[in-house]
């Protein structure tokens, strides 16, 4: 490798088969350029008569953006692209965690410059965290082949493997209907949205779209009181109660027994899991004695109702 | 009746595994397949484990090697449910049949069909075991990790398997199978603490979920011939699983079962709901895209498997005792696989108070066995 310093317009970035870093932010590293300089320098190769970049996109973007005019770089003189790949992968492996999308990308470029799909089961998919299986690679090969709007979109979202893997299992336009519905979700309950919905679709035999495009959800969506947050949990509730119907009444017959009882807020009772045994438990917080004995005069009260009997013929 | 008799498509042998009588057994009834002396079958199970198509590539290899560990093992049963103490000897490891359900995709990390060849140390270790447990009525099977008989026209463990343990007078032996394959099963005398099991379920189960095993009737069958020839025979509806007209469909294989054999012939019957670890899920998802029975209402059970929410469960439960009571069934034992002490309450209307009590309530009606 050769150490040189180019102009930045002569790096033909339009040319991206080495790229595996999109939708990132350049602040912090703009701010350190600014500081201290380019340190590392990115490296580049020679193609079809172009300089093109291998490795260090963010590099190259931020110094664009400080317009910097010249840069150092390293060039590869390697010919096999295969090679050249490995050198910027190693290269970047050590310094730095690969995100989810990265390491998609990388897998991707691996097969496309035509390593081994076992090598990179046995060898590769180690390096990068991820279990040495077929399956997994599959769907990260899905992920890198997505449309860059849902690229853009685990990238953002910071989504993990199974998430992310089961949002690659939808078509483009489903996944556009969903982007909104998990947007304002944690990382669980959008995993949940997903699952419930691909789930019902197998089931039914609908296509998710059709789902999707529900009277029941297209009014939520189209709502104008509800924030995006509630349009979202109000879906998220609607795909569990039809992913689990007879557990789903359980649970209402359960909340509205509590509702009658206008159950106080400050002491809670909750069944198990998924009212997997007959037993329920309550808990309440006190500081002192006297807000103890009131707990439990609330108890002994609510314990004397006929609604409460119910709770129990509710499990059996 | 048509036998399934697997094939493999190539032999790999262990080298050191290659003198034991076992081995020369299968290799000469073998002797068409191409046969491969391997060093070390890790290298091997490695090599498929990260190949395209790993179980189906699996289920083409036979495997001949030498069991390291322990042949007897507690099955591992689940936590936080209800155990039925049993035991199970791990002779023959994955199965060429295709269920759909089939927790061996996930469980065993090698995907070869593999027959522990040593059957010198599996005596020795069963001799130290029966006589450590001596002071109860031990049940044991093949038939966790394997189907008890799907390889018997190769191995023919079943015949030293039943040979060994007629003579034990404080254990069950029971080989659970789906397959057909009684041959051997035939030639030998029966014992009172041999009981041979086939795992049965809904004609359209077994149609679409249970890939290469014989039909439900010509289990059915082989089970009528097997408990004429003076065996008792034992019954799995497990994993019962829901569909509509699951309670028809049922209702009609238990009509069927009484016709055709004599209730008092039959040593139990086991009832156990579908659930899988939820990584099966995926598994399943990808081998078998058409399947619909793993988007049904299952939750998460105190296990963390994937099980029918309790009352579907129950209804299940309750509706085919009931068909098995009113078929002649009433003095059976029934009992369930891996559920908590409310279904058995609810369903049986008894607990079993500890794994004692469920080893002598189902060993019970092979009379006492000490003597």
């Amino acid at each position: 490798m050769k150490k040189e310093k180019l102009s930045i317009d002569d790096i033909t970035l339009k040319d991206e088969r080495f790229r595996i870093s999109y939708y990132f932010p350049l602040d912090e590293l703009i701010l350190s350029i600014k500081k201290i300089g380019l340190i590392n320098p990115p490296l580049v190769a020679f193609r079809d008569k172009h300089i093109i970049l291998v490795s260090g996109w963010k590099r190259v973007l931020a110094c664009a953006e400080l317009a910097i005019t010249h840069i150092p770089v390293f060039v590869i003189e390697e010919e096999d692209e295969l090679e050249i790949f490995i050198k910027a992968f190693y290269e970047n492996l050590t310094t730095r965690e690969f995100s989810l999308l990265e390491k998609a990308e990388i897998l991707n470029r691996l097969k496309r410059f035509g390593e081994d799909e076992q090598n990179i089961v046995r060898h590769y998919m180690p390096l990068l965290n991820i279990p040495r299986n077929l399956p997994y690679l599959d769907s990260l090969m899905a992920i890198s082949q997505l449309e860059p709007e849902a690229k853009r979109f685990i990238q953002e979202n910071s989504m993990p493997f199974l998430p992310a893997s089961l949002l690659a299992e939808f078509n483009p336009e489903e996944r556009r209907l969903l982007f909104p519905l998990l947007s304002p979700l944690s990382q669980n309950k959008k995993k949940e949205i997903l699952e419930n919905l691909q789930d019902i679709s197998r089931r039914i035999g609908t296509p998710a779209e059709k789902i999707l495009s529900a009277q029941e959800i297209l009014k939520i969506q189209n709502s104008e009181k509800l924030s995006s947050l509630q349009k979202a949990e109000k879906v998220r509730f609607l795909l569990k109660r039809k992913r689990y119907p007879a557990f789903s009444s359980w649970e209402e017959s359960f909340e509205s027994l509590l509702k009658k009882m206008r159950w106080p807020k400050e002491i809670t009772i909750r069944p198990t899991p998924y009212f997997e045994d007959e037993e329920f438990s309550v808990t309440f917080t006190f500081e002192n004695k006297e807000k103890f004995s009131a707990n439990l005069l609330k108890l002994q009260e609510l314990a004397s109702r006929e609604e409460f009997s119910k709770i129990f013929n509710l499990v059996k | 009746m048509i036998e399934s008799k697997y094939l493999p498509q190539k032999v790999y042998v262990e080298k050191q595994s290659f003198d034991f009588p076992l081995t020369k057994r299968i290799l000469e009834s073998l002797s068409q397949i191409p046969i491969v002396a391997i060093e070390n079958p890790r290298d091997l199970i490695e090599n498929i484990r990260t190949s395209r198509n790993v179980r189906e590539r699996g289920k083409t290899y036979l495997l001949l090697t030498r069991q390291k560990g322990e042949f007897v093992k507690p099955c591992p049963c689940t936590p936080y449910y209800i155990g039925c103490n049993y035991f199970i000897i791990n002779l023959d490891l994955n199965c060429p049949l295709d269920c759909t359900y089939c927790i061996l995709q996930q469980y065993l990390s090698n995907p070869l069909i593999t027959v522990h060849v040593n059957l010198d140390d599996l005596w020795r270790q069963l001799d130290v075991f029966l006589h450590r447990n001596r002071a109860g009525i031990l049940r044991i099977g093949t038939g966790e990790l394997g189907d008890s008989l799907a390889l018997d026209h190769l191995t023919e463990n079943s015949k030293g398997l039943i040979s060994y343990f007629r003579e034990k007078r404080n254990a069950l032996l029971e080989l659970k199978t789906k397959t057909v394959n009684i041959k051997n099963i035939l030639k030998i005398e029966p014992a009172r603490n041999i009981v041979i099991a086939w795992s049965l379920n809904s004609r359209r189960i077994v149609r679409e979920e249970e890939g290469g095993a014989p039909l439900v009737e010509e289990r059915i069958d082989a089970a009528r011939r097997v408990s004429e020839k003076g065996f008792r025979v034992g019954f799995h509806f497990d994993p019962i699983i829901r569909y509509p007209g699951w309670e028809d469909e049922y209702g009609e294989v238990i009509k069927r079962l009484f016709n055709a054999i004599d209730p008092g012939q039959m040593a139990w019957i086991s009832l156990g709901s579908l659930r899988f670890p939820p990584s099966l899920k995926t598994i399943i998802k990808e081998r078998f895209p058409s399947t619909k029975i793993i988007f049904d209402e299952l939750i998460k059970g105190k296990d963390g498997k994937l099980r029918y929410f309790k009352p579907l469960r129950l209804e299940l439960y309750k509706k085919i005792i009931d068909l098995i009571k009113n078929w002649g069934g009433e003095k059976i034992p029934l009992y369930f696989c891996m559920e908590s002490k409310e279904i058995w309450r609810r369903a049986l209307g008894w607990v079993p108070k500890g794994q004692e009590s469920l080893q002598a309530y189902l060993s019970s009606p092979l009379g006492p066995l000490k003597k």
